[in-house]
């Protein structure tokens, strides 16, 4: 079973990869990600059924918290049997997703200004080396150069100080560290593809 | 019929968005029955999403109409997805979740493949070329910049991504001590690479700030508005 699960996937990732690479492979890449996409919906969709049942199990043995879990339940069975039967697009549904969705994200998202104003804080008072200290003297400088003041622009920091040094310093070390992350997941997917690593089971 | 949708999407968002700024007096349960209820909306409408944009119209629909139109060839092409789907079910039942490493092993040899082709394509081809563009001079004369500029500028930004890329270098070998330490030349390029990413970092800090500070002023007016309208 373990060598037919890598053969799955060795000859699965060959095919798809081949077809970004090959004409003679681009209609099975196509079949084989729209298969992909299904299988990937059912697996959301099984997960969000382990989220239920973690809950409700909670919900049984009485936990700290389960009055907490159980209004999680019901919301996720409402909104889901809801969803269903009036379609995600219907107007209920997008009360749903207009009156609470989104402005708990931008609340969430606004909450943020004090959790990285103290995380700032802590991080020059706790781990106050080279990469630290360019980093507050940076953040310091785009914001004088993008507030807007009372008593008006501070001189050259939003001409000129800021652009250079987000389109010039800053782009250097992003692409440093995009350029990393992308090999790493290139040596990541090659792993798989030559069957060393196998998340999806056996050794 | 449209007025009461929108006032009860006005006082729910109005009421959502107290619950959450409450966590500013630290947190509370009031906090937690908004972030509870949240996840399980969320959670019920990404379900019916799935259904209705991914699962009918790919395979639902399919099915049904195969049956319908008697166009019984097609089913060579359903047979995958519904196995898979039978196989990925089987993960509820501990006793039969190893079947289900089938259809798992699908889906993560297509997502290596996708991971490969979208690293290579699109991030180290189109950002190696970026970082050589800088110093194509034609470039910079049809835009009227001056060569020394596109030069500096061009050193600086090379610079950065060499040394960004050595700091993530964790090779080294043992010591006289006992101790391991990378080669003194990547040490040092190191040492540059790490300002850079300070500099990197310092730069998205503002930019996350600056959205955040922005998402918090617009739920604050909205707040003022909702009282505004009564």
């Amino acid at each position: 079973m373990r060598v037919f699960t890598a053969v799955i996937a060795i000859a699965v990732g060959l095919m798809v990869l081949f077809g970004y690479f090959f004409a003679q492979f681009t209609d099975i890449q196509t079949l084989l990600l729209n298969w992909a996409i299904i299988l990937a919906g059912v697996a959301s969709l099984v997960g969000i059924f382990n989220l239920i049942a973690v809950h409700t199990d909670k919900v049984r043995r009485a936990e700290k918290g389960s009055v907490y879990s159980a209004l999680l339940v019901i919301a996720l069975v409402a909104t889901f049997v809801f969803g269903l039967i009036l379609r995600p697009q219907h107007q209920v549904m997008q009360v749903l997703l207009n009156g609470i969705i989104l402005p708990v994200e931008a609340t969430l998202m606004g909450l943020l200004t004090v959790t990285l104003l103290y995380a700032a804080i802590r991080l020059l008072r706790r781990h106050a080396d080279v990469m630290s200290i360019f980093f507050i003297i940076t953040a310091v400088l785009i914001f004088l150069g993008s507030a807007t003041l009372p008593f008006g622009d501070v001189p050259l920091f939003g001409t000129l100080i800021r652009p250079w040094v987000s389109q010039i310093w800053a782009l250097g070390g992003a692409r440093g560290i995009l350029i990393g992350v992308a090999l790493g997941t290139l040596v990541t997917g090659l792993r798989v593809l030559f069957g060393i690593d196998r998340p999806y089971g056996g050794k | 019929m449209q007025l009461p949708l929108d006032l009860i999407s006005g006082v729910l968002s109005f009421l959502f968005t107290v619950l959450i700024l409450s966590y500013l007096i630290g947190d509370n349960p009031l906090f937690r029955i908004a972030v509870y209820l949240f996840v399980g909306i969320t959670a019920g409408y990404v379900a019916s999403v799935i259904w209705w944009q991914v699962l009918t119209p790919r395979l639902f629909s399919p099915t049904s109409s195969m049956f319908q139109t008697g166009a019984y060839e097609q089913a060579a092409l359903l047979v995958v997805p519904w196995l898979g789907l039978a196989f990925i079910l089987m993960k509820i039942s501990p006793r039969l979740s190893r079947i289900a490493s089938f259809t798992m092993a699908f889906l993560v040899g297509a997502g290596a493949a996708v991971i490969i082709a979208g690293a290579l394509i699109g991030t180290i081809i189109p950002q190696v070329s970026a970082t050589i563009n800088f110093f194509d001079l034609n470039i910079a004369a049809a835009r009227n910049i001056n060569p020394a500029e596109v030069i500096g500028n061009g050193s600086i930004m090379l610079v950065g991504v060499v040394t960004t890329l050595s700091y993530f270098h964790f090779g080294a070998r043992p010591q006289a001590s006992g101790n391991p330490r990378r080669f003194i030349v990547i040490e040092f390029f190191a040492f540059i690479g790490k300002i850079f990413i300070g500099i990197t970092l310092g730069v998205i800090f503002a930019g996350v700030y600056a959205a955040a500070l922005t998402a918090l002023i617009e739920r604050i007016s909205s707040l003022i508005n909702f009282f505004g309208n009564f």
